[in-house]
């Protein structure tokens, strides 16, 4: 079987699994589809011990009622049960689903909306589909498609997707810029300590504050940028800027925000330009 | 609150059933691995594809059949709800040196409330900072699948309910053994799956074992056979591989030498159908050949090697080592690929006082002189 043997297997095999799934998908039978999605409750908040892993997430009891049973749950995000809570105050809604009468295996998840549809494995299909037609291209036109093939969706993507960032980073900013800085305190530092198989070992602090909104909201969070030396923050009193809308939005450090913009939109341009870049030396070269 | 137990129970598991499914689910296994390796290594030696396409389809079905069989049985056993109890450590031994979570071997007394209490070991990693929270003799909330005990697990967040029964209790032990551990099944699993992997192998090449080994040589394809080498009386040798060619002359010979380039060639293609190269490179007394795969691969480089101007070769070996200004000329090498979209033949020139080329086109037409400096 020679390379074009190869990429039509390879793409036959992928675009079957992608079809597959997207008819599970339209028949509503993929597991996504099937799972029960709820809105929980945080009942209880506490503040994780210093010098402990970072990730467990903050230690919350969060309270929940299966739909078809009305039961009442009360669980805490012990072991693996989802995304990782990072930011609670009590009352705080939030997500969780699990399998249909297996309320046990609930999972937390910050958007209840994603991945409803289950697309997942179906698009990842297609993209593996598209790389097989790409390389099928390259094969047998020439390695100038394959920068086609790679500059078009690069740079499609690169240009949906710089605006969209920077509008967002600047409303992010307005938000946090507007509101009145509250009081806060570094109540923890979180730490883990990794080892790589060659000995190397690589530390992540994790600064946990602690504050109140005006609206009387006692918010505990990772704050995992924005404070300067935050193995050694444990203690600290920090001005806290947040969206009143939504306290999990917030930040140490308005200037470092700014910062973090710039550097934001800079990798964007830089992706973009390389996308467009392989466009043109493709189209060039073809 | 104190919760005791009566009479020392047995565990309360039942033995797991069907280990004999499970040892000849093993057999199967293995039997399928060995089969289908067996397969693919066998229909690769005796060139035959719908063994090799066997092969392949056998490994791909069962591993399908497989995942889809794990897949079910996890979802079978998530379908479970664990069940949650106090338990109270009877002893437990923390492993040194780790630097953040360390793997601890606890000994629990597990008291259910509506099942008799046992005895399990596990091994758990624990912050280091959590660490002075496990004592001996102190209380704690595990999880586990009833069905499973021996996957207990500490709860170490506990719901206020079971943190309020923690605080107040206090436990009897309960008397050993730990109950057994599913592991012990995996020795005698791993055994039967490599006797199974045996057997599948040599029932392969049992029934291939004509082909495998009345197969003459000769009659292989170059892939599928050693590299042959020849000989001949000139002194000048030939080795093959289905994908490359090479001659090398004898003393006192070269390829400049009227009708021999040709000869080389022609001994490495005759014979075999069309065969289309990737690259021909030709030195003094070296010849050398790259061959497409198949004959469909890699059509925009391929060439057909019989159709190259090799009368023109020493005309142009000459010019390149003459007039690009390379004195004393030691070495020289000509090549000749597609890599550019057209036909190109290169010669390079190789002297003491540097480097020189020169290019022509499929017709030996010389296009591009490139001398010393």
């Amino acid at each position: 079987m020679g390379w074009h043997g190869c990429l039509a297997l390879w793409c036959a095999v992928f675009g079957a699994l992608a079809l597959l799934g997207y008819g599970r998908s339209l028949a509503g039978v993929t597991r996504a589809q099937r799972a029960v999605r709820v809105t929980g409750r945080i009942e209880r908040v506490r503040e994780p011990r210093h010098g402990s892993s970072g990730s467990d997430g903050i230690p919350v009891v969060v309270s929940f009622q299966d739909p078809s049973t009305g039961q009442e749950f009360t669980v805490t995000n012990d072991g693996e049960h989802g995304d990782r809570v990072s930011t609670a105050w009590t009352g705080r809604e939030i997500g969780i689903r699990y399998p249909p009468g297996r309320p046990h295996a609930f999972k937390f998840t910050g958007d209840l909306q994603a991945g409803r549809r289950g697309l997942g494995g179906p698009n990842c299909a297609v993209f593996l589909v598209y790389a097989g037609l790409v390389a099928l291209a390259a094969v047998d036109w020439g390695w100038p498609w394959a920068l086609l093939g790679f500059g078009g969706p690069w740079t499609l993507c690169g240009v949906c997707y710089l605006p969209q960032n920077a509008s967002e980073l600047s409303r992010r900013i307005d938000t946090l810029s507007s509101s009145g800085g509250v009081p806060g305190r570094v109540v923890a530092v979180l730490r883990d300590v990794r080892t790589d198989e060659d000995g190397h070992t690589t530390t992540s602090d994790t600064p946990v504050v602690a504050f109140t909104t005006h609206e009387g909201t006692a918010v505990t969070a990772y704050c995992s940028s924005g404070l300067p030396d935050p193995a050694g923050s444990y203690g600290r009193d920090v001005t806290i800027h947040y969206s009143p809308a939504d306290p999990a939005v917030f930040t140490a450090d308005l200037a470092a925000e700014h910062r973090s913009r710039t550097s934001d939109l800079a990798w964007g341009v830089v992706a973009l330009l390389i996308g467009v870049a392989a466009l043109v030396v493709g189209a060039v070269m073809v | 609150m104190t919760i005791t137990t009566g009479t020392p129970p047995k565990p309360g598991i039942q033995p797991r059933p069907g280990t004999s499914l499970t040892l000849a689910r093993g057999l199967v296994t293995g039997g399928v691995i060995g089969t289908s390796l067996a397969a693919l290594v066998v229909g690769a030696v005796v060139n035959s594809g719908p063994l090799f396409g066997t092969g392949s389809g056998l490994a791909a079905g069962y591993g399908l059949l497989c995942f889809l069989g794990v897949r079910r049985q996890r979802d079978r056993e998530a379908a479970v709800a664990p069940r949650t109890a106090l338990a109270m450590i009877e002893s437990m031994d923390a492993t040194t040196g780790e630097p953040s979570d360390v793997p601890v071997r606890f000994d629990l007394s597990v008291v259910p409330d509506d099942a008799p209490g046992f005895r399990v070991e596990i091994t758990q990693a624990i912050n280091r900072v959590d660490l002075p929270d496990y004592r001996p003799r102190g209380v704690l909330v595990v999880q586990y699948p009833p069905d499973r005990p021996w996957r207990a697990r500490i709860v170490k967040r506990p719901t206020p309910e079971w943190e309020d029964r923690v605080a107040g209790a206090r436990l009897d032990t309960v008397p050993g053994p730990a109950v057994a551990r599913e592991s012990q099944e995996g020795c005698s699993f791993g055994l039967v799956a490599l006797v199974g992997l045996l057997l599948g192998a040599a029932a392969v090449v049992l029934l291939f074992r004509a082909d495998l080994f009345a197969q003459d040589t000769a009659a292989l394809p170059p892939s599928a056979a050693q590299p042959s080498v020849s000989v001949s009386s000139t002194w000048s040798s030939t080795v093959e591989t289905s994908a490359s060619g090479t001659v090398t002359l004898g003393p006192g010979q070269s390829f400049l030498d009227q009708g021999e380039l040709r000869r080389a060639v022609d001994s490495l293609t005759k014979g075999r159908g069309t065969r289309q190269a990737l690259t021909v490179v030709v030195q003094d007394r070296l010849l050398s050949i790259v061959f497409t795969p198949t004959p469909t691969g890699t059509q925009a480089l391929q060439f057909d090697p019989g159709s190259l101007p090799y009368e023109r070769f020493p005309a142009l070996v000459q010019e390149a080592v003459t007039t690009l200004g390379v004195h004393s000329p030691q070495t020289w090498q000509l090549s000749v690929d597609r890599l550019t979209g057209s036909l190109t033949i290169r010669i390079g020139v190789t002297g003491p006082g540097g480097s020189a080329s020169l290019e022509a086109d499929g017709q030996g037409r010389v296009v591009r002189r490139s001398p010393v400096g």
